[in-house]
This record gives structure tokens, sequence and C-alpha cells, in this order.
């Protein structure tokens, strides 16, 4: 039982803060400044819910076969958890069964930060109001033909985690580009998936226009936007709309919208004298919970030391080992499709693919490796990463094979397209010998010269052109050389042979 | 041992109804765990006692069961049949529980205890009724009136029943997250021990020191009550203890501030009665608005919640509001603080609950407090019907016991005698948090002196 200091209770509300930026004219609405906050919530990958044992559920799972006793609000059921210092919100809906949610208002799990958006020309730091912890709803399905709401609560209770941002965006692909940077930091860290198709990520945008240099406008909450794209043309239509209401004279009145994706505009849900009185309480089950200084102190260094790396961070050590931008961003952006896994458990994605492979090798083969063979044979099958069946193992061999020449770059590419398609265990240099793709030993280039003399005599027209000093016919002679040798002898060899051979004759 | 379970106690076995309308025919899918625990102990559980819906009343009479009648019998009217007394209320809201006990019906009961719920009916029926530490019984399977505030109690005619009851099911329990910890119970345990093994060994109370709050004698403090008290004081005396007056001077907004968080939480918890899954369902009458679920929700919670749960209800709602938070609520919160740090200032043990427990001990501290359970003797049940329209009166009963449950201490109320009117008194035995075991050790004390 900890002890209530009820002046924590007291919410101090401040007017919204607004950084001023360099005033930056905007085409479609010259002499208009937008101003844009976004609230976030997103789906805590957990295996279980918050404050129930229940594991949580995929979307499409047998109705309410995820639920314990305290998700269905039975009378003299408890939560049970180890977090900290939460709060009712209530409200009377089909999807509540408790006729209350669980969230944290007063004291929220974090307060007072920021996210440096990543590919932003300007550098643009967006601030983070707070970060709060909460329950997911029921879901309610209405069934018009039969005109009833049924109910179910595989969802209810599940973990939210909301983040709320500064009215710090001044555009909509701002906007678009928070979302996206919060959606890759979440994903790194394992909190969330965040996939807004499935649900699992969903924003609140609030959104205000005012004259350059004036105060901020009026805002309008637009509720429940499922993908970037939307939210960006929400933002763009609210923003023409508030725009059309001031120019005719009018005030904005504040609002909750909603979006109709069709029409592609947003619509009046309620105005703000019909905003609802949630009546929070501090939810006297879940009080704060005290520890000592000497344990808090440690449980945060050790959440500190297994912290991720974050995307900013991931980028800039790629660019440090050597790496283009341009191949970190690939690497990168294919590392955004793995799999987040349950309770913040380390993925395998495409960038601790690369770290393997790098490890004790130069890194530009690694990723050139990776990104122009590896990946290429892989989108050329139509398979993601997560389909890639050549351990780092393997790579690294065939890798380390090609660099000491005991398999020139052609064999090397011809093996692993073998491996991508046999989906082959095998170490690369037992397939290499099966499938003939070793090096040649020819130390005293007796094989070379061989071959490049039996191409000389299959050739003799190509010979001549060489001779009268037609030079680009010599790459026919070479290749027939290389279909000889079966790709097996290095370009550079074959050329210096060849100039011998064809001079002394 | 046989044993009634409060009808706010969940069993799988019996309907837990909590004398709600909206309840009625519910039965949980599950045990509590002091159910559970008492019955691997082989307690054998007689029936489900009646009690104020959801725990919300001082008299037990707002119930779908109809009132609880006082079952004792003054020593004047042996030989006048039951039916032909005026009946008494046993008090509430665990009324069934402190009946069924006085009546012989059981050895013990489970009741709960939010404002005095278990101690102001035993001092009414003349048994013992303990409300513990708060935290140290586990509430999972109690149906939450006020969850801050909610304790389980037990009802006995000795103080070794009790006690023998409280060994079983004051036991961790992580289905409650409230549940104070193991090495929590341990500390404060601890800190009352050294007092105890004389305690034990004999019925002498040298080195006690008991304290008698000031603030406990209000104006409507029926003046025989005074003088059980006063014999309690001098057998203390005569038995090696020192009696001290002490001050609680927040004790005069005990009541408001009660009422405030009892009735702000009872809002919550009670949101979850919507007709929906379980419990009465009163659809909207034809032509009656749907267009909010509230709208829908509205019918099954008008009929089903009785007048006493819907007046609460309301009180708990406004408190909450965000006009009223401030000046309600919060104000309540603060005067709750000065409560417990008015009984940290009197207390010779710390409270373990504090960071630096041992920083606002008092040298001359007291062991425990003394005070009388309750304003006055069972009153007529005929007497409720007359002040119906000012429950005020009502809300008075709680005024000596609401103090402990505000600051989560043990408080146990033995009886002390008889008042003028032949009706049993009781007296409160009230501790520093987790000292229950100092609390009960006292309590058979003065038991004995009677």
């Amino acid at each position: 039982m900890a002890k209530l200091v009820s002046d924590d209770l007291r919410l101090i509300v401040e007017s919204p803060r607004k950084i001023e930026r360099a005033v930056r004219e905007d085409k479609r609405w010259p002499g208009w400044e937008v101003v844009v906050g976004i609230e976030v919530h997103a789906q805590v990958k957990s295996r279980r819910k918050l404050f129930s044992d229940a594991l949580t559920s995929k979307p499409g799972e047998k109705p309410n076969s995820f639920v314990t006793c305290y998700d269905a609000a039975l009378p003299g059921t408890l939560p049970s958890s180890l977090a900290s210092a939460f709060d009712r919100k209530h409200y009377f809906y089909s999807d509540l069964p408790a006729g209350y949610q669980i969230t944290q208002r007063y004291v929220p799990f974090a307060k007072g930060g920021h996210l440096d958006l990543s590919s932003s020309c300007d550098n643009l730091r967006v601030g983070i109001t707070q970060i709060q912890l909460e329950q997911d709803t029921a879901k309610s399905i209405f069934d018009a033909r039969r005109g009833i709401t049924q109910v179910d609560l595989n969802r209810a209770g599940s973990g939210l985690v909301e983040i709320v941002s500064e009215p710090d965006m001044r555009s909509p692909e701002e906007a678009g580009n928070y979302v996206r940077t919060l959606q890759a930091m979440l994903r790194a860290v394992g909190a969330s998936d965040g996939n807004m198709e499935l649900g699992s990520l969903r924003c609140d945008v609030n959104v205000s226009v005012n004259k350059h240099g004036h105060p901020l406008g009026t805002r309008c909450e637009i509720k429940n936007l499922n993908s970037v794209k939307f939210m960006m043309i929400a933002i763009t239509s609210e923003v023409f709309r508030h725009i059309d209401l001031l120019e005719r004279g009018q005030t904005v009145p504040q609002e909750t919208r909603g979006f109709d994706e069709v029409k592609a505009e947003t619509f009046k849900l309620r105005s703000k004298e019909d905003s609802p009185d949630y009546r929070y309480i501090p939810d006297p089950n879940l009080p704060p919970l005290l520890l000592s200084p000497v344990y808090f102190q440690e449980y945060i260094d050790r959440v500190r030391r297994s912290m991720p790396e974050l995307p900013r961070e991931t980028r800039a050590r790629l660019m440090s080992m050597g790496l283009t931008e341009q191949e970190a961003e690939v690497l990168m952006a294919v590392d955004a499709g793995r799999e987040v896994r349950f309770d913040g458990e380390p993925a395998k994605g495409a960038v601790q693919y690369f770290d393997c492979l790098a490890q004790g090798r130069s890194a530009k083969a690694a990723v050139n490796w990776m990104i122009h063979e590896l990946l290429g044979q892989l989108a050329a099958r139509k398979e993601t990463f997560s389909d890639n069946p050549v351990s780092v193992e393997q790579m690294g061999e065939l890798v380390d094979m090609v660099q000491n020449g005991e398999m020139t770059g052609k064999s090397g590419k011809a093996l692993l397209r073998h491996m991508v398609t046999s989906r082959s265990t095998a170490s690369p240099s037992i397939l290499a010998r099966e499938l003939g793709l070793l090096a040649i030993s020819d130390d005293d280039g007796s094989l070379l010269k061989n071959w490049c003399l039996e191409a000389i005599e299959a050739l003799p027209e190509e010979v001549q052109k060489v001779r009268d000093g037609n030079i680009k016919v010599m790459n026919r002679i070479m290749g027939k050389v290389m279909q000889l040798s079966g790709g097996r002898v290095k370009a550079g060899d074959v050329t210096q042979m060849l100039e011998v051979l064809l001079r002394k004759s | 041992m046989t044993l009634a379970v409060k009808d706010n106690i969940c069993t799988a076995s019996l309907p837990t109804t909590c004398s709600s309308a909206m309840l009625a025919g519910y039965t949980s899918p599950f045990d509590a765990t002091v159910v559970e625990l008492l019955r691997d102990e082989g307690a054998q559980i007689i029936g489900k006692a009646n009690c104020d819906e959801f725990g919300m009343g001082s008299l037990n009479v707002n119930s779908i069961h109809g009132p609880v009648v006082n079952p004792f019998q003054p020593t004047d009217a042996y030989d006048v049949p039951l039916m032909a007394h005026e009946p008494r209320s046993a008090g509430g809201s665990s009324g069934g529980s402190a009946a069924s006990v006085a009546a012989r019906l059981c050895t013990a009961a489970l009741g709960t205890d939010t404002g005095g719920s278990v101690r102001l009916p035993a001092s009414y029926c003349g048994v013992v009724g303990l409300k513990p530490s708060y935290g140290l019984i586990s509430r999972w399977g109690v149906v939450s009136f006020a969850d801050s505030l909610d304790c389980v109690g037990v009802l006995a005619r000795s103080v070794d029943t009790v006690k023998e009851v409280f060994d079983v099911i004051s036991v961790y329990d992580a289905r409650d997250p409230t549940a104070a910890s193991p090495e929590l119970r341990k500390r404060a345990s601890s800190t009352a021990e050294p007092c105890l093994p004389k305690l034990f060994s004999s019925n002498t109370l040298d080195g006690l020191r008991i304290g008698v709050p000031q603030e406990y004698f209000p104006l409507e403090l029926e003046p025989s009550i005074t003088s059980s008290l006063r014999t309690i004081i001098r057998n203390l005396k005569d038995a090696g203890a020192t009696i001290r007056p002490v001050s609680l001077p927040a004790t005069q907004y005990a009541l408001s501030a009660y009422y405030v968080i009892a009735s702000a939480e009872a809002s919550s918890n009670l949101a979850r009665f919507d007709g929906i899954q379980y419990g009465l369902r009163v659809p909207p009458p034809a032509g009656a608005s749907r267009s909010k679920p509230s709208n829908v929700y509205a019918h099954s919670r008008s009929s089903g919640f009785g007048r006493e749960v819907r007046k609460r209800i309301l009180l708990g709602t406004y408190a909450l509001t965000a006009d009223a938070f401030d000046n309600y609520f919060l104000q309540a919160q603060r005067v709750r603080a000065y409560i417990k740090a008015d009984f940290n200032r009197v207390f010779r043990h710390p409270c373990v609950h504090l960071a630096h427990p041992e920083s606002c001990l008092s040298a001359d501290g007291v062991d425990v407090l003394l005070h009388p359970s309750a304003i006055r003797t069972a009153p007529r049940l005929a007497e409720k019907r007359e002040c119906d329209t000012s429950s005020i009166d009502e809300y008075l009963q709680d005024v000596m016991t609401v103090p402990a449950s505000l600051a989560g201490l043990p408080a146990l109320s033995v009886p002390a005698g008889l008042g003028e009117d032949g009706w049993p008194v009781g007296m409160s035995v009230v501790g520093q948090w987790g000292t229950d075991q100092l609390v009960l050790q006292v309590g058979r004390v003065i038991e004995g002196i009677r």
C-alpha cells in the first residue's frame, strides 16, 4: 500500500506550447501556417494482457476465447500487475465491460521526451508530451441484419501504449514522417509491431491553422486514422476546411471529427460542449509502486543496458563501418520488415545478419553480397528476407571463397543462386566442389593457355578482326574461353594470356 | 468449524447476490481466496449471510432479502419470545454475519468492512468483530465497494475463534494487487512483537500503553457507553496498563472524507453492472431512446440498484466530475493523509509503509487505542423507518469506525458489557498497521474483564 500523494493528482494544464519555426511558405496554402499534433495508440507486443493472465489474441481468432473472469469484469475480480500508478477513465460502452478503461492520466509512464525524425532534411525534432500505458477495449460488431451488437472480449484488456506529441509538426508530410519514424522506433525496441493495416497502430491528429506570425488557431481532433496515407489526406482536407471557414469570416469550432476515406474529407463527431466527462480517478487497486532507490537505480541500469539499438544509431553505425547512406537505408528498410516478437525478444533481421556477416570480413564485400546478390536472388523469386534459407555461416564461407580466389565472383553468384533455390544447408565449399565451381588450380597457366588456344582456333574470323585492330571483338574470344573453362578463370588472366598468344602468332 | 459467508464474497457453490436485485440469482464461477483457504482447513460453509446492498449501509436494512433482525435477547426479556420483541437492527453492513454468529447458527462468519461494516454489527449484536490491517487478507473474490477501504473481516463469539480464522486467511495472495508483501508483514509484526510474549504468558498488561482519543466522544454518544468505557479503563489499569489521553485532531473531518472517497470508488466499481453480460437486464420500454449505450443501461441500473446504492453512485459520480474533483475527491484524499499522520503521531510502533518509519515516532507513543465502537446500542428497526427522509443519522453510526478504515489500521470490536437499555456495547481496540496480533491480544484481555 503506497502513500497517495494527493497533490500529484492535480493536473497542470498548460496552454499548448508552440515552437516557432522559420516561415516556410507552402504553395498549397500561401500565408497560412499549419500546426499538427498527433496521438498514436500502438498495441503492445506482449504475450499477456496488461492486467490479467489471458494471452493476447490476433485478429480473426475465435471470439471470446482469450478471456479471463477479470477481462469480462465479473464481480469480485481484481487486476494483477507489477506496474505502477494507473487511473480509471469512465464511460458506458458495450466494448468496455467494467464501465471504465484503465489508463494513466495523472502519473504517465514517461513525460517530456522527443523524437528526431529520420530522413528529415531539417533535422526536425518533435516533442513528446507523454507516454502512457492503457487497456485496449473489446470489439463490438454491429449486425445490421439482425439489429444486434455482438461483443468479442478477446482484445479487452490487451496493452496499448499511447504516445502524445507536442504540436510540433507544420505539414501533412511532417506528420507522415513523424508516424513512420515512431513506427520504426516502436519496432526497433520491440514495443509494438506498429502494423496500421491490422490496426495495431492508430492515430488521432490535432490540426489547426493560423496566419504566419499569429497565435495558434482553434484545433480539431480527427479520430482513428489507420494509415499514414489517409492521415495525410485527412490533415490536408482539414486544413482546407479551416482556411475556407476563416476566409469566409467564420470561426473554427473546436470539434472531434471522423474521416471518410471514400469522400476524402472529415466529418463532425461531436463538439467540445458534448465532450464527455470521463471522471478520472486514480485506480485504488493499482496505486504507485514504491521502489527502494538502490533497487530503482539497478533496475534502470539493467533496462538501459538491454535497450536495443535505435534506428538513428543503427544508421550512424552502419555508415561508420563504410556503408553508403543508400546501402544503410536498404539494409534498414529490409530490417524493418522483420517480425516483432513478444515481450521484446530480439528477432533476427537484415541488420543483424549483416553484422554477423561483416564480422572479420570487409563490410563493403558483406553489404555488396547481401544487397546485390542475396536480396536480388530472393527478390527474383518474389521472396522476402524472412524467407532467406542461406545461413550467415554459409554466406560468410561463400564470400571468403570468392575473396580468397578459391572461386570466381561469377561462380560465387551461381552457387548462391543454387543455395537459394535448393535451400541446401550444406557448406558452400562442398557444394562448389559438387557443382564444379571451384577455381582451377593452374599455377603454371597451362590450362588457361590450352583454353585460349582452343578459343583462338575456334574463332578464326574474330581473331583476324582483333589483329586488324578491332579490339572490341576481343570480348567474344574471352567469352569463348570462359565458356570452355566453365567460368573458373579470372577475366584479367584471360586478357593477359590472349594478348600474349595473339601477339605471338 | 461452521461458517457463514457475507453475500458479497464469491462462492462457486452458492449464489452471490450482494443483497441486490441487480445480482439476484448470480452465481460466481469462482470461490474467493478466503473461502478457498477456510474450506481447505475443513470449514463447512452453512450459507450466505444477508448484508446491506453491496455493503452500503450501517443498519442492514438496504437489502432485497429484507432487514436483519438483531438476535440478542436482553436478560430482562428471556421469557419473551423473539418475535414478540420490538425488533432491533443487527447493524450493517455485515448484519447477517454478526447475527448468525450471535444466534449460534455457526462458529464464525466472514464479513467485509469498508467503514465499520464488521465492527458496528459486532458491537450491536454483542460479538467480536475484527477488521484487519488493509492488505493482509486477500480481496480476490470480494465484490468491490471501495477498493482502497474494503477489508475482509471476521466475526465470532470469542477473540480466540476470531484469531483462529484470521490466522488461516491472513496470507499473501498474488491475485490481490493491494496485498501486503510477506516481507512487509514480517517487518510490521516484528515491530510489535517485543510486547507480545509478556501479554500471552499472563493476563498482565505491564508496560502496555493504551491511548484514549479525546475526539471519540461526540455529542451523540450515549452516556451509558461512556460508563462502560470507564469500567474497562479501570480494569485495564488494574491489570497494569498505562492509560493515556491522546488527540487525533483530523477525526472531525473523517466522516465526510470517508463518504466522498467510498462513494467515488463505488460509482466506479458499480459501473460494470450494466445488464449486458450478467445480472438483471431490464430492456428499454418501447419508444425509449437507444441512441447511446448509457440510455439502454439506465433501465437495468435504475431498477437493479436500491435507493441507497443509487444515491451513493450519484454522490460519487458527482465527486469525480471535472468541476468537483478538486474540492471533493482531492480534498478528501488530503484529509485521509492527515488522518494517517494523526495515527502515526500517537503510536509507539512505526508505520512500515513509510520510507523512513522511525522518523515520526513519539517516545511516549501508545501501543493501541481504545474507544467505543458505536455511539449507541442497536437502534430499533422502526426508528430507521421514521428517519427515512434523512440518512445522516445512519451515516453518523460510522463516525467512530471510519478513521481506522481510512488509515487501513487493524480494529477489533469486543463486547464490553451492556448499555442502560440492556443491549450490548462494544469497545474498539485499534493498532498500528500490521499489529493485528497485538490488537487481538489486548482484545482478549478486555474480553476477560467482563
